[in-house]
């Protein structure tokens, strides 16, 4: 197992530097997130000063807010563009150089990708936690940070990471099967982020909608994590929700191992 | 060592009528037309044999050497390497083998060189003391310590094809796949890439099958050649052979004291060479004619041109591969005689 591990080091490590080459595209990529973070935060302020009581739907204003920034937050630390790279070098062709490699396909992607995020979460980790912090601390009143509450939300964030990763590899090696990638990918990501409670928290949806949607691997991208975060959650419904993430993990995971052996019988390795 | 068996490869082709409204219609109705790449090719390499595998522009090479390394999977047919079919068992097969695509690089773009032969090493689980032996060997015929700490994106192409070959050589494969591995390089490089083929064949015995459009590497490099053209193997045999059978083409160079009297000479007429067989050409000072010796042997050419010129010098050159092959090229003789 650890002989096996260490054939993979060399691949985070090829994505550190690989992230380290490319950083001012992430400064950038960074910045429209934050922007897209508060133009969320003053929509939401505007609904909560226009509506009569002070709930909605079991979120009080300042929980609000704090669940934005914790979105903003998640979405970043879970975040994974498999389904494009996979599109990508589907399209060129450099795919044939990762199957020539005597290593697994999707090991290879995801712990390039480990790598990648290694240098952006370590980086963003600290000062964004804390910055949520300082945020929920000024609504609230009172200093809320907990820590078991924030180990769970990390072990969460793992699993949802995961889960997002081989759903978008999944998801990529459908679209190549069915040729369509790109409006595919649009239609994915905002399907996604409705899903996943990133656009509205899904104690917003009615009743049965809510429990469908808790039940759909969506909700444990993003939405699992902050509620276990906030507190939201007993500690049975944390375990409950947890372990469905785990379900989730290795369901995508083993899907993705058939999904691939479909996908590389269409190769059309194109050049040469 | 390899054993190929009646390979056939079909693509699946999408038809797309020009403008708008054509790419509205492929979406709805695409209209498919199957290309047949490789049609039906067999043939066998001997452990430590270098083969060449040659065939003009579009003849279904590089759909053969896909196919061989696992990264397509044949329509139909079959092949077997080192024992193992390449499309079964994945991990296990490309252990073994080396593969070079002149085109494309295999090496992670932004890693700097040494880490990527360390990358390399891990991958392949190569001993600590047989890394060092074998980039030693590397370094010494490859000459790569001049850009080894520099990121693969930065090289230049003959730097990186060198890179690229040396990644290929590193884990000691059983069978070497390169597919146009001196393409757009310099006299010099070229001469070192053919030099780290010869000696890994020499000392290791790996099997290597090599495509490439300078006929030069194959002279140098490879005993047997497999042609083929537009799919279908149309060649399979020694180089020697291919020379005596094919090759009666000479080639007369001389240069005229007076470049008028190249009109004297009717070499057509007297020795009733077909169109094909004869080609005459001259830069102003020296006169080229290519000849066909079966119709007319070298003496009576030389001593026809001496009765009725004078000349500065003159010389007769055998014939070449490259012109064999460009006669084989535009069918001009028939391999099934
Ligand atoms: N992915 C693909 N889809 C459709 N047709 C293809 C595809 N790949 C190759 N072909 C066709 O198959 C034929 C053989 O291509 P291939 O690349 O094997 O030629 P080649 O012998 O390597 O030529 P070259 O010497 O130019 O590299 C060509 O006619 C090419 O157009
Ligand atoms: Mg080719």
């Amino acid at each position: 197992m650890t002989k096996r591990l260490k054939i993979y080091t060399p691949f985070i490590s090829a994505g550190i530097q690989e992230t380290a080459t490319y950083r001012v595209d992430l400064i950038f990529y960074l910045l429209g997130d934050v922007l897209a973070c508060f133009v969320s935060y003053f929509i939401w302020k505007a609904v909560f000063i226009s509506s009569e009581s002070e709930f909605l739907h079991g979120f009080t204003m300042p929980q609000m807010i704090v669940y934005i920034f914790l979105m903003f937050l998640t979405s970043l630390l879970i975040y994974s563009d498999g389904t494009y790279n996979i599109g990508e070098e589907i399209r060129d062709g450099s795919i044939a150089m990762r199957m020539l490699k005597p290593v697994s396909y999707n090991a290879t992607f995801l712990f390039q990708e480990i790598g990648n995020k290694l240098v952006t979460n370590v980086i963003l980790i600290i000062p964004l936690v804390a910055g949520v912090e300082v945020v929920r601390t000024y609504v609230t009143g009172e200093i809320q940070f907990n820590i078991l509450h924030f180990v769970l939300y990390l072990i969460s964030c793992v699993m949802a990471y995961l889960i997002n990763f081989f759903f978008n590899i999944c998801f990529g090696f459908i679209a190549f099967i069915i040729k369509y990638l790109w409006g595919a990918n649009m239609m994915k990501n905002c399907v996604v982020g409705f899903l996943s409670g990133a656009i509205i928290p899904l104690a917003f949806l009615p009743d049965t909608l809510e429990k469908v949607f808790l039940f759909l691997p969506f909700s444990s991208l993003n939405y699992t994590p902050v509620m276990i975060y906030m507190g939201m959650y007993n500690s049975s419904q944390t375990a409950f929700y947890l372990g469905l993430q785990l379900f989730w993990v290795l369901f995508f995971w083993g899907l993705s191992k058939l999904l691939w052996s479909g996908a590389s019988k269409r190769l059309s390795v194109q050049g040469g | 060592m390899i054993h190929v068996d009646n390979l056939r490869k079909e693509f699946k082709k999408v038809n797309k009528e020009p403008g708008l409204k054509g790419s509205f219609k492929a979406l709805f109705k695409p209209n498919y037309e199957i290309v047949t790449a490789v049609d039906g090719i067999s043939f066998d390499v001997p452990k430590g044999e270098i083969l060449g595998f040659i065939g003009p522009n579009g003849a279904g090479k590089s759909t053969v050497i896909k196919m061989l390394t696992g990264i397509l999977t044949p329509t139909s047919g079959q092949c077997i390497i080192n024992e193992q079919n390449p499309t079964q068992n994945r991990k296990k097969y490309v252990k073994e083998i080396g593969v070079v695509f002149g085109q494309r690089t295999q090496l992670w773009w932004d890693l700097p060189l040494r880490e990527t032969y360390a990358v390399l090493k891990e991958i392949y689980e190569v001993e600590e003391s047989e890394y060092k032996k074998r980039m030693e060997f590397l370094n010494e015929v490859l000459e790569l310590d001049d850009f080894i700490t520099s990121p693969v994106r930065t090289l230049s192409l003959g730097q990186r094809m060198r890179a690229d070959i040396a990644a290929s050589m590193l884990h000691n494969p059983k069978v070497l796949f390169l597919d146009e591995p001196t393409i757009g390089l310099d006299v010099v490089v070229k001469d070192n890439i053919r030099k780290a083929i010869e000696k890994i064949n020499a000392e290791e015995q790996t099997t290597v099958i090599l495509t490439t459009h300078d006929l030069a590497d194959i002279e140098l490099l490879s005993k047997r050649i497999v042609m083929i053209d537009k799919g279908n193997k149309v060649f399979d045999g020694k180089i020697a052979d291919l020379k005596s059978k094919y090759g009666q083409m000479r080639e007369l160079v001389f240069i005229l004291e007076n470049i008028k009297d190249l009109e004297k000479l009717e070499y057509k007429s007297h020795f009733k060479f077909k169109d094909d067989d004869l080609s005459v050409t001259n830069d102003g000072i020296s006169v080229k004619v290519r000849f066909n010796n079966s119709v007319a042997p070298v003496a009576d050419m030389l001593s026809y041109t001496l009765s009725k010129i004078s000349v500065k010098d003159i010389s007769v050159k055998d014939a070449d591969i490259e012109e064999i092959i460009r006669r084989l090229y535009k069918q001009e003789v028939d391999l099934n005689d």
